[in-house]
Formats: C-alpha cells, structure tokens, sequence
C-alpha cells in the first residue's frame, strides 16, 4: 500500500514536471495558432478576430496556469485548432496507438523468444549465424523506413495488403486489428532483433553457471533445464530490457502512424506542434508521460514476482 | 494448416513449447495479413450496379487538416475547397474564369459604382430543407461585412455600407465609396439567418451536404438531392480523405485507395499512370522568390534586377514542375486573361553577363551572401530554393537555406518580415486586385516593404474606374511597374497536376483552389 502510494506521488511530481517543461520549450517557438488557422490570404483585423474568439489574447503563462488548474479537475481544456475537448480527441487517438504498440509488443515477444531459444541452444552452429545475421542487420534499421520496406514489398510487390488503408474499430474490429499487423511489423522487427540477442546472451550466461551442472548431474534432459532452471533465472535481465522496449515501442509508434497514415497519438501529437495547439500538446504530453510512468510501475510488479528476491519497497 | 509445413522448415530445432507458439504466430500473422488485403473498393459497384452515370462514392485525397466550416471565417484554401461544395454565394466562378449568377438570377451594377442590385433565385433550398429567402441573404451579406459588429469577415467588403431587401426577391448592396470590381466577392456563402454556429452545422445550398468530419481522418459529404440545379450532382458521396503527407498520399495512390488528388508533382503523377488519368490547369497561383525590399542588399533595385536576369526561370520549371507550369516575370498569373499583359513575357531572359554587370553597377561586383528562408513542409519551395542557390553561385551570390516549419514561417516571414528573402506561392480570388493589391506600400500583406508611389496611384485609379477597358490598361501598367522596378524574382504559376482515377470523368481544374465535385461522375 506504502508502494503504491508513493508510486502515485512519483507520477503526480512527474507529470507537473512534464507540464512546466513542455510550457517552457512551447513559449519559444513562433507561431500563431489563429494565423496558422487562417493561412497567409487573412487580413490581420480577421487573425485579430479570431485570436478573441479563441481565447489566445492572454498570454501563455496565463493560458498554462489556466489549463493546469483545469487539469487538476480533470479537465484537460479545449483544442485550439480542432475546436474540440482535448480528452475526447486523445480518447479517439489512444486506442489506435496503444493498439499498434500492443500488436507490436505481443509480436515481440511471440517472435523473439523462440529465436533467442534456438540460437542459444547451439551457439556457434549455421543456425545461431544465420539468426544473428538476420538480427544484427534488422536492428539498425528504423521503424520508417522499415515500414517503407514493407510496404513496397507486402503492398506493391505481393498486394497482400492495402497500404494507408484504415479501418476505424468502431465498424471492424478485425479489420483493424488486419490495417495494424503491417505497421506494428515496422516497430516490432528491430526490437524483435534486439530482444533476439538479449536473450541469446542472457541464457548463455547462465548457461555457464553451476547449478546448471548440478541439474544435469540429476539426470535432467537439456530441455528440462533449458526451461526449468535456466528461463527463470535468464528472465530478470531480459524483462529489465522489456521495460525499455516498451517504452520505446510507444516511440515507434508514434513515427509509424506517419508513415501509414493512421489516425493516432502520434499524428494528432505532430498537429498540436504544427498548429500550435497548446492545450492539446499539454494533453497528449501529459498522457504519454502517464503511460511511460505506468509501464515502468507493471514493470516493477513484473519483476517481483520473476524474482522473488526483489521486494517491492 | 498448410501455412505450418511452409514456415517449419525455417524452425528445424523447436521445442515442443516454441513449435506451438510459432504455429500461433504464422496463424496470427497470416490472418492479419487476409484481413488487411480489403482495400477500398469505394465505387467499383457503383460501376456495375448502376447503369445510368449517377451514383458511386469517391475518396479525394487533401494533405491538410480542414480547420474552419464557417465559410465566412474560413480564408485558407485548404478549407475553401471543400466548403466549396457545401456553400454557395450570389455569384458563382466558373473553370474559365467568369462569375456566373447562382444564388442570385441576375445582377446590375450602377452607372457610379455605388450600388450592387440583385435579383433572388426563387425556390432554392438550404440543406436543412428550408427555402432560401432574401432575408438569409440579407443576414449573410451584413454578417461577412460586419455591419453589425464593426468587424468585416470578408475582407473585400470593407467597403460595403449598407445591405437592404427591396421587395420580394431583390437585395441592394450599397458601397460607401464607388468599387466596380466587387462581383468576385459576392461568392460569399449565404448561410440561413437561425443557424446559431455555422461552423459546427455548416448548412447551405451547394450540391453536397455536410455530413461529418473526424480529425485526421475525414470530412464526409453527402448528396443534395434537392439542389437547385436538378441534373447534379452525379455523386452519392463525397469523402475528403486526409492524409499524413504528399508521401503517405503517394503509397495510397499507388495502392488505388484515393480516386483523386489534386496538387501532386510531376514525378510521382508519372509513376501512376496506369491506374489514374493525370489532368493539369493553371491554378493562378504566383510562385515568388521574394526579396524583402527593405533589406541590404535587395534595397538597391540594381541587386532586385541583377538577381532577374541571374535566375533561369526555364530552368527552375524544367527541374521543379517537369514543365509543367507558366513562367512568370511580374506578379500576376496568365491565368487571370485579359488583365495579365502578354507584352512583359519577354522581359528578364537569362543573361549571367547583365547580371555581373548590374552587380558590379550597384557595387557588389565580387557579389554577397544572404539567405533564403523556405517553409519546410512545402517540399517545391525548398526544392526551389536549392535550385535557385546553385543558379546563383554563378554570378558570386552566396545563398544560404534556412528551412522552418510553417508556423514559424508565417510569424517571422509574413507577418514580422524578418528576413530576407523567401519562397512561397501567392494564391488569390479570381480578382485582379486580390492579386495586386498586395503591392500598396502600406498594404499589411506588402511581406516585400514594396514602395512606388506610381503604383499606390495607378492602384487608387482603378476602383473608380468604371470602364472595363480603361481598368485592364490600368492593371497593365501596374504589371509593368512591377517589372521596372524588379520588385521580386517571380518564377512560374505552377499547374495544378491532379490525378483522378481512369473510370471517372468530369473533372475540372479551376483557375482558383478549389474542388469542384458536382460534375464529376463515373463513366
């Protein structure tokens, strides 16, 4: 109980820490949002109405403490450029973004397990370098271009699927879940070869250790150590390297919406700077802050129960 | 399971555990890969369902987010062409460039240009089913002039002092001062006078009804049924599809799920013509390198004219639009017809040597460095701007790029004129003076400081004006003042390249930014 409430202080400290530093970096950059909004054929008496209308003739340090104190309540204020609550825009975006970073994330894990198994069940053999190969290639390369990648060898190449092509959830669930798995492909390869290898040393580290000697001694197979005795203990380091993935996937996510058109965080996060959106770059910042610290909590969780040395305090 | 014995090979040494999760994983993988090869078939039974050319759906791709649907509020042309369709005013442009009644039968303007007389068109209604009276369009002229509350919407009408109904069906528009050139303007919407947020409901007459719009994702159009002139639209359904970029655009045009997109490059248009049809038109818009007059070195007209014969606009055309656009010597687009003077074309051919000359005259003969500030997100002014830099080492003149996002662009550039010189395309009403009177020393969008006191007098000349004839020689003579005085480096009207898939037909390319979607039909 201890925990968790200090853990929720944590996040309330960081998310205001959040909020400061986002005001800061906003109030020196140019712009106008109600300019931007009108283009460059607006008169400035038309760009001056409109600033009234929206609220923007106080200055920013007005507008943050006004918007803080409505985030406090709950309120998270009105976007400047789409003219909607800031919490309903998020609440249309979040679902596609955790979405692709979840898809991504199950990937990850489907995938990289099995090969981070094989190759450290033989190192050095064909297999292990073919595998490494693969890895140490597919590592280096962003999730943009990657999705360039498949997209003109999934798409263009074998038309196996639509490139840009959305369906919202609300009218297929299945179809949704189809127009992410390409995108979440983009995210999920370069970490599956990191996982690939972090894994792969992970095992073989333990690999070496005595109570794997002691095991065998007992008449156990290598399967029944490999997966009795060695997972486990492989686990900590490689859930520690999760946690990071995790967050990084967010990140991953975040830039593939741009590349395959999807209405998510990311895209509306991209908005809020371009249109100078205060209110709902504050908003967007706050809740990706939210979730990075969230992840890191279940984290923490997770690890307690792979290792029960680690108490959580 | 015949998707397992393909990929097992590629696991040879599987756990019994892994082996499972791997056939999961295919499964998983294969399937989404069958659910997501439903691309949008948006039209295609429209073809083979129905016989007659009416009906069917399109997806028109725009690589803006819309901002406003009050079409008094709205300025930018991103959200001008989509109102377009739902929207309509007294008057009406055509793709040839003339304003043809709408809303109003017919119009007269007074001998002194201080009255505008308009005669009603009967028996139209707004999309929520009410007729349209001259009482709405009373409400909606005073609203975009702001006689009731000292702010003009529109900007044009500025000059408007008076709106009145005059028996049933006419409405007199008078002016405080004489202006003979305000038919373009009276494209104004006229929007029901009980709407309390046009924005919110955008109602009105056009051919397309407003239906929805998602951020990110869509504006949603729908059929009038009851539109005024009963033979269109031929469309069930318009959607606006917004896309991340022009390069997100690009993959879905390539995988067929947008059936039209206007402002393309030449490029990527010719990588598409199997699936599109690609049609062009002068847009009237004006693409400028534009040097802010009142800076070292582009306050000596000597360097402005220098930096003419120094660019070779052909070239910049052949590299930029792949020939596909007009070349420009002054600030006004052919497209514009009898106010734009054929006459200049001619003027500013390529010439290093004169140019030397020029820079050695005005004191620079070693030349100098100055920079060029471009709008990031534009990727033809950018690449513009490279061009130009390389165009312009050969007479000395070191140009530096600085590229910035659109906002900043629009604070420092245009409205703070920090810089010193620019990129960008000029776009206006089909109106010889919305796209001159940008050059009037104290006009608040003059972003150059261009100052000739001849201008600002030839400039007043023409709203009293009332012949036709003596205002286009007017305009001719601002033209070539422009020219004389080397305001800028205008470099071409850049053609609108807009592909649109094989089996529709009727669309046109209009000399404003528009989209008009009335016409176009599957064949």
């Amino acid at each position: 109980m201890k925990y968790v409430l200090k853990k929720v202080v944590q996040l309330v400290i960081t998310l205001f820490l959040v909020s400061l530093i986002t005001f800061a970096a906003f109030s020196v950059i140019p712009g106008d949002p109600a300019r931007i909004m009108l283009g460059i054929s607006a008169t400035q008496s038309q760009v001056a109405l409109l600033r009234t209308q929206l609220g923007l003739d106080h200055a920013l340090v007005y507008q943050y403490f006004h918007w803080l104190s409505g985030a406090c309540t709950g309120d998270l204020g009105t976007s400047v450029s789409l003219g909607d609550p800031v919490s309903s825009l998020i609440g249309q975006r979040l679902p596609v973004t955790l979405s692709l970073g979840l898809i991504a994330l199950i990937l990850t894990l489907l995938l990289s397990f099995p090969l981070g198994l094989i190759s450290a069940q033989r190192p050095g053999k064909t297999l292990d370098h073919i595998i490494s190969v693969i890895s140490h290639s597919f590592a280096s390369l962003p999730p943009f271009v990657l999705g360039l990648l498949l997209t003109f060898v999934l798409g263009f190449t074998f038309h196996l699927f639509a490139a840009g092509n959305y369906v919202p959830y609300q009218s297929d669930v299945f179809g949704f879940i189809g127009c992410l798995l390409v995108p979440s492909l983009a995210i999920a390869i370069p970490k599956i070869a990191m996982s690939v290898k972090f894994i792969r040393s992970s095992i073989l580290v333990e690999k070496e250790k005595e109570y794997v000697r002691t095991a065998q001694s007992h008449g156990l197979t290598d399967r029944e150590v490999l997966i009795r005795h060695i997972m486990p203990n492989a686990l900590v380091p490689v859930l520690t390297m999760l946690a990071i993935i995790t967050s990084d996937i967010l990140g991953g996510s975040l830039i593939v919406e741009q590349t395959f058109n999807l209405p998510g965080l990311g895209r509306l996060l991209l908005q809020a700077i371009s249109s100078r959106d205060f209110p709902l770059l504050e908003g967007i910042v706050l809740y990706l802050a939210a979730l990075i610290v969230l992840v890191n909590f279940f984290m923490d969780i997770a690890y307690s129960r792979v290792d029960p040395r680690i108490r959580l305090q | 399971m015949k998707r397992q014995t393909n990929t097992s090979p590629a696991f040879p040494r599987l756990t019994r555990m892994s082996k499972t999760i791997a056939a999961l994983m295919t499964l998983v993988l294969s399937a989404g890969i069958m659910c997501s090869c439903t691309p949008g078939n948006n039209g295609q039974d429209a073809t083979t369902a129905a016989k007659s050319i009416y009906g069917g759906d399109i997806v028109l791709g725009i690589t803006q987010e819309p901002k406003i649907f009050d079409p008094h509020t709205a300025v930018a042309a991103g959200d001008k062409e989509i109102l377009f369709n739902i929207f309509e005013g007294l008057v009406k442009c055509t793709s040839d460039g003339d304003f043809v009644p709408a809303l109003a039968t017919e119009y007269s303007i007074s001998e002194d240009a201080m009255t505008y007389s308009f005669t009603i068109r009967q028996n139209v209604l707004f999309h929520s089913g009410e007729s349209m009276t001259s009482d709405d369009v009373v409400y909606s002229l005073k609203r975009a002039a702001g006689l009731d509350t000292g702010t003009p919407l529109v900007a044009a009408f500025a000059g408007i002092a008076s709106v009145e109904k005059s028996g049933a069906d006419q409405v007199i528009v008078t002016l405080k001062s004489p202006d003979a050139e305000l038919i373009p303007f009276f494209t104004t919407a006229i929007i029901p006078d009980d709407v309390e947020d046009i924005g919110k409901t955008p109602v009105g007459t056009g051919p397309f009804v407003f239906e929805s719009y998602t951020s990110g994702q869509s504006v949603v159009l729908t059929k009038n049924a009851k539109y005024w002139q009963s033979d269109l639209p031929y469309l069930d359904k318009v959607t606006f599809k917004i896309t991340a970029d022009m390069d997100a655009a690009f993959i879905e045009l390539k995988s067929g799920t947008i059936d039209i997109f206007p402002y393309l490059t030449n490029d990527k248009a010719q990588q598409i013509t199997d699936k599109y049809n690609i049609v062009s038109g002068g847009t009237n818009m004006v693409q400028i390198f534009a040097l802010n007059n009142a800076v070292e070195p582009f306050n000596n007209p000597l360097v402005r004219e220098a930096m003419n014969y120094a660019v070779d606009r052909d070239t910049v055309i052949t590299q930029i639009t792949e020939g596909y656009g007009s070349r420009l010597v002054t600030g006004m687009s052919p497209a514009m017809g009898d106010y734009y003077d054929t006459s200049l074309d001619g003027s500013f051919a390529y010439n290093i040597e004169k140019a030397k000359d020029l820079l050695a005259q005005a004191g620079y003969p070693d030349g100098f460095t100055t920079s060029v500030t471009v709008p990031s997100n534009y990727v033809i002014h950018v690449n513009t701007a490279v061009v130009l830099a390389e165009q312009l080492k050969k007479v000395g003149i070191t140009l530096d790029i600085k590229s910035v996002d659109w906002a900043t662009w629009l604070s420092d550039v245009y409205t703070g004129r920090n810089f010193d010189s620019t990129v960008i395309a000029l776009t206006s009403e089909y109106s010889p003076r919305d796209v001159l009177s940008r050059y009037v020393s104290t006009s608040e969008s003059n972003f150059i400081n261009f100052s000739d006191p001849s201008f600002d007098e030839i400039y007043a000349q023409i709203a009293v004006a009332s012949d036709e004839a003596q205002r286009v020689e007017l305009y001719h003579q601002l033209l070539a003042i422009l020219v004389k005085d080397s305001a800028s480096v205008y470099l071409q009207d850049p053609s609108n390249i807009v592909a649109v898939k094989k089996d529709l037909t009727g669309y046109v390319v209009y000399p404003i930014y528009v989209q008009d979607l009335s016409t176009v039909h599957y064949s």
